[in-house]
């Protein structure tokens, strides 16, 4: 079960905020979510970038959570963008449509 | 019929996924199969967290039975508590276009897409509600 635990990681490059998600986003790690999210939300100088290489689970939570990050920094004219999906989230996000919000404008 | 009951928060459905990948491991269920259920199961247990009753309303606990059949499984998950908003009307059913499709992204919607994707991951979604309680049935066959 430990493998499965959620864990966020940050890093900065250059030109991107970046955060890594692994193990499982579910409702009950939102709040540990939104809470690395928001100082970076704003930041306008460097892309934001999620990473979701080693994420083993995800569903409509973890998706809104997608949604409103991608709607504010369309808002604020901000890079943003979602990398290394595992077949079986793309799979969802194809069979919710975010998919095609993602791929467009991936600079960041 | 297999039957598990847990406290009304969001920590305890990731105990739910586990237990229903342990039976639908037995049932012969694809991989991606037991992943299709684990996100519908986990759908209707977050409604029932963020909209089941309160304590003094007994909505203290969520009550999850598994029922395995020669086609497949029947997942029930069961709250006490009036009924969540039904999003069916805003968002179209399971088996139409994807629900974030042809949007403007300042009109996307944030929530609402958990009816949306039970439908589509799953043979056959029912919502039935009381004045007291909301219990959501899902059906998933095994393919050959």
């Amino acid at each position: 079960m430990k493998s499965q635990q959620f864990q966020i990681e940050q890093k900065e490059t250059n030109d991107s905020y970046i955060l890594s998600l692994g193990g499982e986003l579910d409702l009950s790690v939102v709040t540990q979510l939104r809470a690395a999210l928001e100082p970076l939300m704003e930041r306008t100088d460097r892309g934001l970038v999620l990473n979701l290489r080693d994420l083993k689970y995800i569903d409509s939570t973890g998706i809104g959570i997608i949604v409103s990050v991608l709607k504010y920094r369309d808002g604020i004219n901000a890079p943003f963008s979602v990398k290394d999906i595992p077949p079986s989230i793309q799979r969802l996000f194809d069979l919710t449509g975010i998919s095609g919000y993602l791929s467009e404008g991936t600079q960041g | 019929m297999i039957r598990l009951q847990i406290p009304s928060h969001a920590d305890y459905i990731d105990i739910v996924r586990v237990c229903l990948y342990g039976i639908a491991s037995k049932l012969n269920f694809s991989y991606e199969d037991i992943e299709d259920m684990k996100v519908a199961v986990s759908e209707a247990c977050t409604n029932a967290v963020l909209h089941g009753g309160s304590e003094k309303e007994g909505g203290s606990l969520i009550d999850v039975t598994f029922q395995p059949s020669e086609a497949g499984i029947t997942i029930t998950v069961k709250n006490e508590g009036p009924p969540f908003e039904h999003s069916e009307t805003e968002i179209g059913t399971g088996t139409g276009s994807p629900p974030l499709q042809g949007i403007e992204i300042s009109e996307l919607p944030v929530g609402g897409l958990g009816i949306y994707l039970m439908e589509a991951l799953m043979d056959e979604v029912s919502v039935q509600s009381t004045d007291s309680s909301t219990e959501v049935i899902l059906t998933k066959y095994v393919s050959e």
